[in-house]
Parts: structure tokens; sequence; C-alpha cells
């Protein structure tokens, strides 16, 4: 059985179609948690993608070394590994940034995407798709963090990384930077997600039905021309 | 048996070698972090004492403070860090205290985790700077709506009481720990 | 008095779920039937405490003698990962009543935030070990009650009309974000 996905869909596969926050609805907990502006979502989004791409690489590339039933705590051993790097470079050079995210560094270890990634494609295909697929998957959760960070800093604190964008007289909705924020803004973006890919369906359905009755009527009319 | 073999091979390399890779980074990054931590508490010892130039620190019964002096080497007072419990979790404190403490020349907050837009304004200027300058005898209290009219007295922000009570209340203890401290004759 | 107030921190005031976003997903997943919420929520408690008791030792005992500290990670999450191996295979052994209860739900549990997020608070904040127990303790009743208060939500949206769109996930997270306000009123209590 030779695949056929082309390569450049690996990778764009992440953006949209399976984005991992939008559409599988995966690693909630460091979306929801450090998105209060948009630079904290950036430097999660950045040491996830970190971790998923060095870690996608390597288990593909030792993937058939793996013994089948050990495969998880070698993996979750891998995972842990890249993200103390992570955890410890941030910590030396970036102390600021590594303060804001708090502990949630460490937990990229329980971030259900990199482990499903492992599990669902590093461990099957070659080392270039599974970076291809990693690069894709990283990106669109950078798109999910940075979108959602933007979002809540642009109306909780009138700013945008920093740079004040709305007027004084605005006055910030504080809920936004609050917990109660986080839930409320991701719920409505994946309901307006999923209302945009409904509809769209709807569409091209509509349009295949619309189609159809078309063909059908040209057939009807041939059959009672009696050709 | 030959699988189990493998077993335990595999994960006892991939073991060790995240184990020598991981103290490998942990001993170049070590001295950094610590030289980060150092940095930030000594940038506000001398945030709360803006005349300092040396310091040292003083252990004494498990507070943590520095004793600072001027270039030639006059005390000039204390800058203690203290602790406590805020509106939601625990606020840290860098108290720039005057050599006889009846006087607090600075307040920096480490640490905090108040509500943001209102109990993070303790961390902001203007709740801040009423601190400087501000005298700690017999005890600092606060008020609420009108203009402070003693020498001990600050305003407590509007929305944001219990953020700010804490606050006084932190340094409040703490001060009363030094003075105590002193008068033993310890600092 | 102050461990009271680390259980009332852990369990209300700074709820796991609902303001560190530690556990979101069993959180999502679960809570559709108050039943399975409160199971879920005991044998999530049941294996807090015990990575309270677990971690603790593990951290204080071995790493920071040692000046392993940069092993936490790696070491935290192998220990949860074959600590809930082991408590399912015990219970299995021990009682079957139970095991029907909690069974399914164990396995989820290993890429539960909230108990690697428990491990490393214990450490981050330096608790001494009856601390840790009454931190896990607490953490544990945290999740528990906003799993279960979620749950009796979604039963009764169950009859609601929500839009297409939104039903599923999307309305789960709105309904967290009242409920997380609510619980908001709850700060300042310590």
């Amino acid at each position: 059985m030779v695949k056929q996905v082309p390569l450049s869909k690996e990778f764009l596969k992440g953006l949209w179609e399976q984005n991992p926050i939008f559409k599988q609805v995966l690693g909630m907990c460091p979306t929801l948690a450090v998105t209060v502006s948009a630079i904290n979502g950036i430097a999660m989004a950045l040491a996830t993608t970190f971790v998923l791409v060095t870690a996608s690489l390597l288990i593909s590339t030792i993937r058939k070394l793996i013994p089948n039933q050990v495969r998880i705590a070698a993996y979750i051993v891998i995972i842990a590994t890249f993200v103390t790097i992570v955890d410890l470079v941030m910590k030396a050079k970036f102390p600021e940034l590594s303060k804001a995210l708090g502990p949630f560094i460490p937990l990229i270890v329980v971030n259900c995407i990199i482990l499903g990634r492992q599990e669902a494609f590093a461990s099957k295909n070659t080392p270039f798709r599974a970076l291809l697929d990693a690069l894709g998957m990283g990106a669109g959760f950078f798109i999910a963090l940075v979108s959602l960070g933007g979002i809540r800093e642009i109306i909780g604190s009138r700013t945008f990384l920093g740079i004040q964008i709305l007027p004084d007289a605005f006055e910030p909705w504080l809920i936004m930077i609050l917990p109660a924020g986080a839930f409320l803004t991701l719920g409505l973006m994946l309901g307006f997600a999923n209302m945009y890919t409904d509809r769209k369906k709807r569409i091209e359905k509509e349009s295949l039905i619309e189609q159809y009755k078309r063909v059908s009527k040209v057939e009807i009319s041939m059959a009672q021309e009696g050709i | 048996m030959n699988n189990v073999v493998k077993m335990i091979l595999t994960l006892s390399i991939i073991g060790v070698v995240s184990g020598g890779l991981l103290s490998r980074i942990d001993n170049w990054a070590d001295p950094l972090i610590a030289a980060n931590q150092k940095a930030q508490t000594e940038e506000a010892i001398f945030k709360v004492q803006p005349e300092a130039q040396n310091y040292e620190p003083v252990n004494i019964a498990g507070i943590e403070a520095y004793k600072v002096s001027d270039a030639s080497n006059n005390p000039l007072g204390y800058s203690l860090v203290y602790s406590g419990n805020g509106f939601q979790g625990k606020i840290r404190l860098m108290i720039g205290l005057t050599s006889d403490l009846e006087k607090i020349t600075a307040l920096e907050i480490l640490e905090q985790v108040e509500t943001p837009g209102l109990g993070t304004k303790v961390t902001e200027d203007p709740f801040r700077n009423q601190f400087k300058g501000l005298e700690t005898l017999p005890q600092i209290n606060w008020v609420k709506g009108i203009n402070p009219s003693h020498p001990n007295e600050i305003q407590a922000i509007t929305g944001a009481t219990i953020s700010s009570k804490a606050v006084v209340a932190i340094m409040n203890v703490g001060i009363l720990k030094m003075r105590k401290l002193q008068k033993e004759g310890k600092i | 008095m102050d461990l009271f107030i680390i259980f009332i921190s852990a369990a209300i005031v700074n709820n796991f779920v609902l303001a560190y976003f530690l556990g979101i997903c069993p959180f999502i997943g679960v809570s559709n039937k108050t039943s399975s919420a409160v199971s879920m929520g005991m044998a999530t408690t049941f294996v807090m405490v015990i990575t309270a008791i677990v971690s603790w030792l593990l951290f204080n005992l071995l790493l920071v003698p040692y000046e392993l500290e940069f092993l936490q990670i790696p070491s935290f999450i192998l220990v949860i990962a074959s600590l809930v191996q082991f408590v399912e295979m015990f219970i299995k052994k021990v009682s079957q009543p139970l095991y029907r209860a909690l069974g399914i739900f164990l396995p989820l549990i290993t890429t539960n935030c909230a108990i690697l997020g428990l491990a490393l608070f214990i450490s981050m904040r330096e608790y001494s070990f009856i601390e840790s127990v009454f931190f896990g303790v607490g953490a544990g009743a945290g999740f528990t009650l906003a799993l279960t208060i979620m749950a009796g939500i979604r039963e009764e949206l169950e009859l609601a009309n929500v839009p297409a769109s939104f039903k599923g996930a999307p309305i789960t997270l709105i309904v967290a974000g009242i409920l997380a306000l609510a619980f908001m009123g709850f700060a300042g209590m310590i």
C-alpha cells in the first residue's frame, strides 16, 4: 500500500483542515492558559512546535527500532527530554517569558497534540513526511494561539504585541484576560469555525444537487425525445 | 525472551541518552539561570534604594533582607523581601526601609497573582509611589475614597481594596519583624 | 489553618480546571453524564493523592539530594504513567465492582495534565509532605466539583436549542467560561 498523499498536503492539512485546536480540539490546557497576550501565544506555539518537530523527526527516524509494546513509554521519555531542553533554555535566555508562561512549559509533555502526532503519524511515516506534518501542525497551533491571544489582548488590554491600538476612550473588557474570557473566546471561535465549515459543506452539497438535477433533466428530455 | 531483552535495551538506551543530554544542557543553563535570578533580585534591591551602591545579605530568623550602603559604605537602610496572602494568592514584596526603619524609601512588587486589571493595579506607579517617604510608625494605615491626611496613610485603590489592604498588611508584619530584630540588636 | 487554606485554595478559589485550565480534555470529554463525571472525579482524586505522595518523595528524597532537578519532567511523567497502570492492576485484583466503576477512566488519567501539573506545583511551591497530601486532596475535590457541575449543566443542555455549529465543544467551553466567572466569586476567601 503506497501512500499517494502529495507532500504539500502533509504540511497544509495542519493549517486548517486538521487544525489541532479548531478541528481536532486537542491541547486545550496551554491554549487557554497562556493566551492573555499575543506574545505569550507566540512563545508557547514556538516552544510546542520545537518539541513537536524534533520529537517527530527523531521518532520517525528510529521508529523501526522501538519495540511496539514499549513505544508509548519511549515516546514520552523522548518528548519529556525535548521539553526539558526548551524549559532550561527559556529559563536561561528568556527569563521574563519563562516567568509569564509559568508551569505551562513543562506541561507541553502532556499536550495531546504531540503524543497524538507521534502515535498517528511519525511512527508510521518517513522522517521527511513526519517533519512536514509536524511543521504543519505546529503552524496550525501557532495560528490558533496567536489569533486567540491577539483577540484577548486587543479587547482585554487595548494592545497588540504590547503596542496600544485601541484609543483610550475604549474601556478594556477585563473579562477577556481573566480565565472566564479564555473559555468564552475559544468557545465562540470554535463555534464560528464550525459554522463556516458547515456552510461551505452545505453550499457544496447544494451545488451538487443542482448539478445532478440539471443532468437528470437533460436525461429525461433526451429520453422523451426517444434518443 | 529475545523481545523482552530488546524492550529493556531500547528503553535503557533512550533513558541513558536522554539523561546524559539533559545533564549537559543543565550544566550550561544552571549558571545562567542563577545569574538571571541574582540580577532580578539585585535590580529590585537597588530600585527600592535609589541611592544605594552596595548591599550585603542579612539572613536571620528566616528573614530575607539586604543591608544597603552608598559608595563610601555609609549605611542607608534595608531592602526587605516579605510575602503574604493577597486577594487570590501569594504577594511577594521588596520593601525599601531607612536604617531606623521609620520611613519607607520605595516599594516593588516581585510576585503577585491578583485579578488582572483590578488587583494588578497595586504594581502600577500611582499606587506604589504613595509609599515613597511614608512613615511606618505606629503602623501603615490605608484610607478609602478620601485623600490621606496623615504621613503614615495611603489611599487604597477603588475596586482593589482587598489587594491594597493585603499589601499594607504584609508590609506592616514584615516591618514589625525587622523592628524586633533591630531591638534585639541582631541587625 | 494553613492546611485548610491550601485545601480550599486548590478546591475552590484556584480551581484546577476553571482557574488553571488543567485537565480540560477530560472536562470536555467526560462531562456528559453526572454519574460518569463523579466516577471520573473519584478516580482522578485517587490518582492525584497517590501522585502527590509519590512525587513529593521522589523529588525531595531522590532528585534534590542528588541535584537532579532537571530530570523532574521525565521522571514525574514516567512515575505517573506507571502509577496509573499499577493502580489499575491493583483495583482489578482487589475489587471488581470498583474496577467496573473506575476502570475505563484510569487510562485516560495518564494524559490528564492536571496530574502532572499537581506534581510540578508541589515541587515548585516547595510544599511539605503533609501540605502536598492536602493539596492533592483539594485539587481532586476541585476537579470532581467542576466536572460534576459541568455534567449537570450539560444534561440540561441536551434539551436546549443550541445552534448546530455550537453543539459539543464550543457550547461546553462557553458554559465553562460562565462557570469560571461564577467561581471568581470565591476569590478573596483566603
